[in-house]
């Protein structure tokens, strides 16, 4: 139950994160050129990611032994969730710009805005583009996360509830406009998703290399916290080496 | 669109893939040495490995 709930909670917060960076992206294209272009470049986009989802899941990820397996999902959690961490840590600590997608959103806009639009009835290319990379950088991480935590012993069920939850609540986002991103504590949830994939990582590498965690499962609890202490303990010491 | 692809996998710094890969060998060989306390005890030894990455990864930005 606990691997369950962790794998959901971490599913859906790496997704909605990511997912809302990319929606970002959609609505500075769709104000700046137009909704046409935008979405036809974020649906291009999506066409690949599902190609990606079904050759890493059900082909890559299937076809290596359990073991095996476990390493590999482990290493790539543990390059991940070690990558949000220091972000993250660095972030907190006042190390790096907080992480905002209103930002993100404003400076895609003004990309584009210095972007010559096309001729009148011609297709706008650079819109389409813009959009569709910026969906498909995103969205990569999203598909390669959700592979990984679904090839843990609890399967892909937990993983594919978080990211359908993070996918509900992030296109509400878009419904609601782009008000919703300026209130979000993006750096604080992208700094716990660090600390879940981590913990997951260690957890599944561990795991792969014949090890038997103590409480099993359970073990994911403890390593999160211990993830949380040192890594606060990192925040408190550059925050204080930090200059005036 | 490489150099971004690279970035998402790899992350910013190289401090982190080099990490874990040493976090890596070191669990590959013990595994493979097979002393007693490895099965029980690791983990922490994946985990100290996790925190020793994430530690040189903020120091040598």
């Amino acid at each position: 139950m606990t691997a369950f709930l962790l794998t959901l909670a971490g599913a859906a917060l790496a997704c909605g994160l990511e997912l809302l960076e990319a929606l970002a992206i959609v609505l500075a294209v769709a104000s700046e050129r137009g909704w046409r272009d935008a979405l036809l470049g974020a649906a291009g986009a999506i066409v690949l990611l599902a190609l990606a989802g079904v050759v890493v899941g059900p082909i890559v990820l299937a076809s290596i032994p359990l073991e095996p397996l476990q390493v590999v999902i482990g290493v790539a959690l543990l390059l991940f969730g070690l990558e949000w961490l220091r972000k993250g840590v660095l972030r907190l600590a006042g190390r790096r710009a907080p992480s905002s997608s209103l930002a993100e959103y404003l400076v895609e806009r003004e990309a584009l805005h210095a972007l010559a639009p096309p001729p009148p009835g011609r297709p706008d290319w650079a819109a389409r583009v813009v959009a569709g990379k910026g969906v498909l950088l995103e969205g990569l991480e999203v598909v390669l996360i959700v592979a990984a935590l679904g090839a843990g012993d609890e399967g892909l069920a937990p993983a594919l509830v978080g990211a359908g939850i993070a996918v509900a609540a992030v296109v509400a986002i878009g419904l609601i406009a782009h008000r919703p991103l300026a209130r979000l504590p993006e750096s604080h949830l992208k700094y716990a998703v660090g600390v879940v994939l981590s913990a997951f990582g260690v957890f599944f590498l561990a795991e792969g290399l014949g090890v038997e965690w103590p409480g099993g499962d359970a073990a994911l609890l403890y390593l999160a916290a211990a993830l949380v202490a040192v890594s606060q303990l990192q925040v408190i010491t550059l925050a204080r080496e930090a200059p005036a | 669109m490489i150099a971004q692809l690279r970035k998402l996998v790899l992350g910013e710094t190289w401090t982190l893939p080099l990490g874990v890969a040493v976090t890596l060998v070191a669990g590959l060989a013990l595994d493979a040495a097979g002393p007693g306390w490895w099965h029980r005890a690791g983990g922490f030894v994946m985990l100290a490995g996790a925190v020793a990455t994430l530690a040189v990864s903020l120091r040598r930005r």
